[in-house]
């Protein structure tokens, strides 16, 4: 930029750039730190069960979790000892000041717990290669 | 407020899907992005029915659009007036007008944070309507099929992409912006250079 450029103008691409600048190495940062979270992570194989109880959040209500961990909803209830009847709209948060004020996060830590006692079986891994037979097979005579 | 409409959604459904996508076009900051992003996690967890969701999304979203874009077509006489006189806000509708489809289209999915403002120099800057719509529809369906795409592909995982993808956005908007002031700094050193060849020959 030459010194004929005007004050007013050379402010405002300066202006820009900084800002440019600053955004840029903010959000990169972000985006790094978010991305050495993400990575590692891939995506569930379809119509898994979901089994990893630190997934659950504030935001989610009973009913939820309970279609997405397969526990009866029923189950999850009774663990908080609170009725069904006008608390499967309410998210954990709400059930938390509703019922337990004066335990922050106690309403998530149950669920957890009633999660983890209550959750399916797993399905059977099946191995990667093929089992030798313990007994030799008989040769097949024609 | 995200967690709160996020509990709603579980309980609402699909038209609440619609009505979020709607009032994020029109630029209220109720994190639109992360909502879509969810409703694709609640589509492949069975909470919602994905067809449905993305047409009523879709829907949502380009009414929200279109609103803004008429706001900003209504206020063209005000802006005229207040800064029609002004050169920088004629380079600047000038230039809209050259690269408006461009701009359109990325800015529903790739740099979000400036879509309201484009609908609203859009409008203001006497864009034909047929040809934003066309653009926005693009971009809109490109938004709703590649952020509810990743929350349907990562399911209960789907907060590990929309915290990538957020910062991913400002992180495009920071290149951006910078590109833009080594753009006009560059032009204004071409403009000079050009001054100086004149007044030389003189």
């Amino acid at each position: 930029m030459s010194s004929k450029t005007r004050p007013q103008q050379r402010a405002r691409v300066i202006g820009l750039i900084v800002i440019g600048i600053l955004f840029t190495a903010f959000f990169g940062m972000r985006v790094m730190h978010a991305f050495r979270k993400f990575n590692g992570h891939r995506p569930p194989p379809a119509g898994k069960i979901e089994t990893d109880v630190e997934l659950i959040r504030d935001w989610m209500t009973v009913p939820f979790i309970a279609r997405m961990y397969h526990v009866h909803e029923e189950i999850i209830f009774e663990s908080l000892e609170i009725s069904p009847q006008e608390n499967r709209d309410k998210s954990l948060e709400d059930l938390n000041q509703a019922y337990f004020p004066q335990a922050d996060g106690l309403v998530l830590e149950k669920v957890k717990a009633a999660i983890l006692a209550n959750q399916p079986p797993r399905a059977p891994v099946p191995p990667d290669t093929a089992i030798p037979p313990l007994m030799p097979v008989p040769p097949v005579i024609q | 407020m995200s967690d709160f409409l996020l509990t709603q959604v579980i309980n609402f459904g699909t038209p609440l899907v619609g009505v979020i996508l709607f009032l994020g076009a029109l630029g209220l900051p109720i994190g639109a992005s992360a909502v879509l992003i969810a409703a694709g996690a609640f589509c492949q967890q069975g909470i919602l029915n994905w067809p449905i969701a993305a047409a009523t999304g879709l829907i949502g979203v380009l009414i929200g659009d279109m609103l803004s874009f008429g706001m900003g077509y209504y206020a063209k006489d005000w802006v005229q007036k207040r800064f029609g006189k002004s050169q920088i806000w004629r380079n600047a509708r000038a230039s809209f007008q050259q690269r408006a489809g461009l701009a359109v289209f990325l800015t529903r999915w790739l740099v979000t944070a400036v879509a309201i403002p484009t609908n609203l120099i859009a409008g203001g800057s006497g864009y034909k309507f047929s040809r934003f719509m066309a653009y926005d529809i693009a971009g809109e369906i490109m938004w709703i099929g590649l952020y509810g795409g990743l929350g349907y592909l990562f399911g209960s995982q789907w907060e590990l992409v929309s915290d990538f993808i957020s910062n991913f956005g400002g992180l495009i908007l920071g290149l951006v912006i910078f590109g833009f002031g080594i753009k006009q700094a560059w032009n204004w050193q071409k403009q000079n250079k050009a001054k100086s060849y004149k007044k030389a020959e003189v």
